[in-house]
């Protein structure tokens, strides 16, 4: 068996800031194969940026993290790979985008100049032949009149046009990997849909893995394949798309997919569907995290994590319903059964 | 940064905006040099000090009719204002000369002084600072801020004595007091660099720090760029103007304050000493035309920076 692309293996991620330790993932593991698209999903707060930030380490100089667990990709551990082979994975190998096209980009710097910097580092182009190559990828990207836009700085372009900038830049190396997070949410509508279209045309001719970060499940439907939904740190449900949402498991997802809004309207902001807040301090506790606002919650929930069990083919959820069902159905010799 | 000056988007809106800082700047100087003016004559007495010990009364008297001190204040008040517009300064009762002669005398003194302190400023502070605001909370960022800290909040003549103390009178290496010779000038300069080079280093580290955590810094590094190349490439074009105003406002700074005081405790002939001799002796011509001459100077510089910094701007946001 070939190895996966990306094999994250018990991933967390601790803050320590001025008020304590922050969990902000807390045991994390996925794997993704090469073409696959996954969707992560979540509230906000429940770590999907900084699991994805984690992977190529990507964190503030005066954040004081501690990182643990391992991420392979390619079967070579990202954390602890020295800085210079982490910089040719960064940009060369995975290719990220931001959530705020407005903010993501060098307001001083004209936007070909900003690809072609990476060009330059990564592909080893010259300078003409790196900013014609911009150009050529500004174009792919959907920018008319390119070889103009490619001398202008971002504040002569939209929303949506410098989410595409951002777009060509990520993929300017031809990554393995796209990570995006929430690339659409700051941006209105039918802008959203062209570039998850967009997003969706790349990983298929460029072949490559995309991790799409969101809290909306209709930009996952639009999007991956798979998804997996994230909760305080933790993954509680992994499944492909089309099963996930016929069959949801898990009581969080449930209360999720209850409240998932016609598409048109998905993006009118971070939705909070289901009654309290998720905890602050991420997960890092003895019981399902979910357990103060679950209404199926029970006394085991309380004092204990919930296993990750196999609740249908490829669909696996972290919930203690879901465990002990597994375990009566196996004994009963007929895994997997669900409830009349 | 964002400034008040992004308004004045117009050729015509630069030239009102400019007419009325002039206007601003005229009126603050009169009403500067009405206060010291009135205060001087009211208090003050020019011929007392100007007179031996011995005088006579009708010795005294004399010199007050000698320097008008003998007509209303008033009238002399006007009379000064007069001068003024016709660029006539007074007399100097101390020296005997035409007040501006003293000042313009005195003036390439402090420029001198003022541009290398300035420079001795930026260099202290501008290069920490921004080697400290992209590695913030690291050792060099504590160590640096600490120094920085502590040379902005010792008073300035105490720093210059302190100097004066360890180089001129410790070891001796250094002269303290004039301006006889080139290495006259490097303590006093070297004082002005502590201290503004302090608050340089204070602004600029911020200003770096900010600019390091915005969002296009970590794509920045996303792309795998070196922690070098990201300030290099990156942050220090978007904060090379904000740097330079930095530098620019402190150049102003320093003739509002430490360059007086550095001046005296140096004994550098230039004006911050020429004020405070005139203070003294109750030369109050002297006074006001120094005051006025650096006042103007601040304004001027004031107005420079701004130009400078909307120029700039426009430049940017025309590209
Ligand atoms: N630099 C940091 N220092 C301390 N805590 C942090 C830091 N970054 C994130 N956190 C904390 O980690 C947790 C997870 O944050 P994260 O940004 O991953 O959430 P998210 O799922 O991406 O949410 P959103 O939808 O708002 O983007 C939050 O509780 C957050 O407060
Ligand atoms: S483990 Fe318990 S509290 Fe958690 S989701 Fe399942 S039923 Fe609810
Ligand atoms: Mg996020």
């Amino acid at each position: 068996m070939s190895l996966p692309l990306l094999e994250v293996d018990d991933l967390h991620v601790t803050f320590n800031t001025a008020s304590g330790p922050v969990h902000a993932v807390d045991g994390v593991s996925f794997t993704m194969e090469s073409g696959d698209s996954l969707g992560v999903v979540g509230e906000s707060g429940s770590g999907k940026s900084v699991t994805a930030r984690a992977l190529l380490r990507l964190f503030a100089i005066t954040d004081d993290v501690r990182i643990a667990g391992s991420v392979r990709f390619d079967g070579v551990d990202l954390l602890r790979i020295d800085e210079r082979k982490l910089r040719d994975v960064r940009g060369g190998q995975i290719g990220m985008i931001f959530q705020d096209p407005l903010t993501s980009l060098n307001p001083l710097m004209a936007v070909g100049e900003q690809i072609a910097e990476s060009l330059r580092l990564h592909r080893g182009m010259g300078r003409s032949e790196a900013a014609a190559e911009a150009v050529e990828l500004l174009g792919r990207v959907g920018i008319a009149d390119p070889e103009r836009r490619a001398t202008e700085l971002p504040n002569s372009f939209s929303g949506g046009m410098r989410q595409r900038v951002m777009i060509s830049l990520a993929i300017a190396c031809r990554p393995r990997l796209l990570i995006a997070d929430e690339p659409t949410t700051a941006l209105d509508v039918t802008v959203q849909a062209e570039i998850l279209l967009l997003l969706d045309e790349l990983r298929r001719s460029e072949q490559m893995a995309l991790m799409l970060i969101t809290h909306d499940f209709g930009v996952v439907a639009a999007t991956c394949e798979d998804v997996q939904v994230m909760y305080a740190g933790r993954l509680v449900e992994k499944a492909s798309m089309v099963h996930l949402f016929d069959r949801a498991n898990h009581p969080y997802t449930e209360g999720l997919l209850r409240l998932v809004p016609r598409f048109e309207d998905a993006h009118t902001g971070r939705l909070h569907p289901i009654a309290g807040q998720p905890p602050i301090t991420g997960g890092g506790g003895s019981s399902c995290a979910f357990a103060p606002r679950c209404s199926h919650a029970f006394d085991r929930c309380r004092s204990e994590v919930p296993p990750e069990v196999a609740v249908g083919p490829q669909h696996l959820s972290a919930c203690w319903l879901a465990a002990e069902r597994a375990k009566d159905a196996t004994e009963a010799g007929r895994p997997w059964k669900r409830d009349p | 940064m964002t400034t008040t000056t992004t308004a004045a988007s117009s050729p015509r809106l630069l030239r009102w905006m400019l007419l009325r800082r002039l206007r601003d700047g005229v009126v603050v100087l009169l009403l500067v040099v009405t206060v010291i003016f009135f205060l001087a004559h009211v208090v003050g007495n020019p011929a007392l000090v100007f007179a031996p010990v011995d005088a006579t009364d009708e010795h005294i008297a004399e010199l007050h009719r000698q320097f008008g001190l003998d007509r209303p204040v008033l009238v002399r008040y006007f009379e000064y204002l007069g001068g003024l517009i016709q660029l006539d300064f007074g007399e100097s009762t101390w020296q005997q000369r035409p007040a501006i002669d003293a000042v313009v005398e005195a003036l390439p003194s402090t420029i001198i002084l003022t541009v290398v302190g300035l420079a001795a400023a930026a260099a202290a502070g501008v290069i920490p600072g921004v080697v400290a605001g992209a590695r913030a909370r690291k050792p060099f960022d504590k160590a640096s801020n600490l120094a920085s800290v502590t040379a902005l909040s010792v008073p300035n003549f105490w720093l210059g004595l302190l100097l004066i103390l360890l180089f001129g009178v410790q070891l001796g290496w250094l002269p303290t007091s004039g301006r006889f010779e080139t290495a006259s000038i490097v303590l006093p300069a070297a004082t002005l660099g502590i201290v503004h080079g302090g608050r340089i280093f204070q602004l600029v580290r911020s200003a770096t720090f900010e600019e390091m955590s915005k969002p296009y810094v970590t794509v920045a590094r996303s792309k795998g760029l070196t922690e070098w190349s990201i300030l290099r490439r990156h942050v220090l074009r978007n904060t090379g103007v904000t740097t330079a105003t930095i530098v620019g406002w402190e150049y102003v700074r320093m003739w509002g304050g430490a360059v007086f005081a550095i001046e005296y405790v140096f004994a550098w002939p230039g004006i911050g000493l020429l004020t405070i001799d005139a203070a003294h002796r109750q030369d109050f011509f002297v006074l006001q035309a120094a005051v006025i001459i650096a006042g103007a100077f601040v304004i001027f510089s004031n107005l420079l920076i701004d130009l400078g910094y909307q120029f700039i701007d426009r430049r940017i946001a025309a590209s």
